[in-house]
């Protein structure tokens, strides 16, 4: 009864604040307790961003070094969800880059479902089934900042710092993005 | 939509209005069954996205369960060392404890009170001179139902009589912020995200 609760569970209920100041000071438990609670999130951010799961993984693995290297110098720990998000978003772009550069692949890489797979069958039929094909349709550069919009939740100007390209250009994208996914899902409905 | 009377507004018009709910064009929109068909596209939109995120992430998390403790277990997080602290020893030798490993000594001392967990600690003081002043601050997140004036003295004495045996710093205060009030714990199983 009086044995002390393990580290981790001790701070399974901290909030995200505590754990970025503990991380901050060097606590590995708190960070990742931090990783556990948001890892499925940027995870599901990678693989939306990234064309393969291999990748994905890869980026949340780098996402995760970069958060703890530099996590002392967040100044508001309670933002840490969305920081993390953002470096995800970054280290995603990054590795698509490099992927680019070495031209091993097609401009338009398959993306991870485009065929909904026999887990998926279950929601098959659904909205959400008829945007991820919709969403697997669209070119690259228009899915890439639709994702940082909807799953990141960053605004123009941070899409286009990511991208490096002008935050008109992120709204003519998200423009045409926005466009062509209500059209594909009305005519699904 | 009617094509033939297109009121001219575009989506990225509608999308502005959506994410900032106010337009300059907000009294056309309004009453123009083009501008409302669309916003009602846009949020059936919206409502998919958050419904697909919800999917992937439910699907990213429970996937080869254990993938994020192998991907935790390779990055060999290393802890971080801070300034070196001098330790009285033989003078020949050159004995120190690193700041990283004192601050995670107050971390503890703090946890293993009932109802304290510690966040940000810092040792304001030149903590590389023996003998200098040192106060030790930390940020504390404290769970309802302690008195906080009692928990912050069981802290500062807890904290004092710790660093008197494992270091040789001149403790002058030790300050407690309480930053954060924790709901009382949950029934054992109904914690949320509590799948360790």
């Amino acid at each position: 009864m009086t044995r002390s609760n393990p580290p981790a569970h001790r701070l399974a209920d901290a909030p995200d604040a505590l754990l970025a100041e503990r991380a901050g000071d060097g606590d590995v438990a708190a960070f990742e307790t931090l990783a556990r609670r948001h890892g499925p999130l940027m995870r599901a951010y990678s693989r939306r961003l990234m064309s393969s799961v291999a990748e994905a993984d890869d980026v949340v693995q780098e996402s995760l070094i970069t958060a703890w290297k530099e996590i002392g110098n967040l100044r508001d720990g309670a933002a840490v969800k969305a920081w993390l998000m953002r470096i995800v978003g970054h280290r995603a772009v990054d590795a698509g880059r490099r992927r680019k550069s070495h031209g091993t692949i097609t401009d338009q890489p398959e993306p991870i479902d485009k065929a909904p797979g026999p887990e998926q069958s279950a929601v098959t039929g659904s909205a959400r089934q008829a945007l991820s094909r919709a969403l697997a349709g669209l070119p690259e550069e228009q899915r890439r900042c639709w994702i940082l919009k909807e799953y990141g939740g960053q605004s123009y100007e941070e899409i286009a710092q990511t991208l490096g390209i002008s935050a008109a250009s992120v709204r003519g994208r998200l423009a045409r993005a926005r466009t062509t996914l209500v059209t594909e899902l009305e005519e699904w409905r | 939509m009617n094509p033939t009377r297109d009121c001219g507004r575009r989506i990225w018009d509608l999308s502005d209005f959506l994410d900032t709910g106010a337009s300059p064009d907000a009294e056309h929109i309004a009453h123009c069954p083009q501008c409302q068909a669309r916003l009602a596209g846009l949020r059936s939109l919206h409502a998919a996205a958050l419904e697909l995120l919800e999917d992937d992430v439910a699907s990213a998390g429970t996937e080869e369960s254990g993938w994020l403790e192998t991907m935790l277990a390779n990055l060999r997080l290393e802890t971080r060392a801070g300034r070196s602290i001098p330790l009285a020893g033989d003078p020949s030798d050159q004995l120190s404890e690193t700041e990283g490993a004192v601050i995670a000594l107050v971390r503890n001392i703090g946890d293993s009170l009932g109802g304290v967990l510690i966040g940000r600690c810092r040792l304001d003081g030149d903590v590389t001179v023996p003998g200098a002043p040192v106060e030790v601050n930390v940020n504390v997140s404290a769970r309802y139902g302690y008195p906080l004036p009692g928990l912050a003295e069981q802290l500062r004495e807890a904290v004092v009589a710790g660093l008197l045996v494992e270091t040789e710093l001149n403790v002058a205060a030790v300050n407690v912020a309480f930053t954060d009030m924790r709901a009382p714990i949950a029934e054992p199983g109904t914690e949320e995200g509590g799948k360790l």
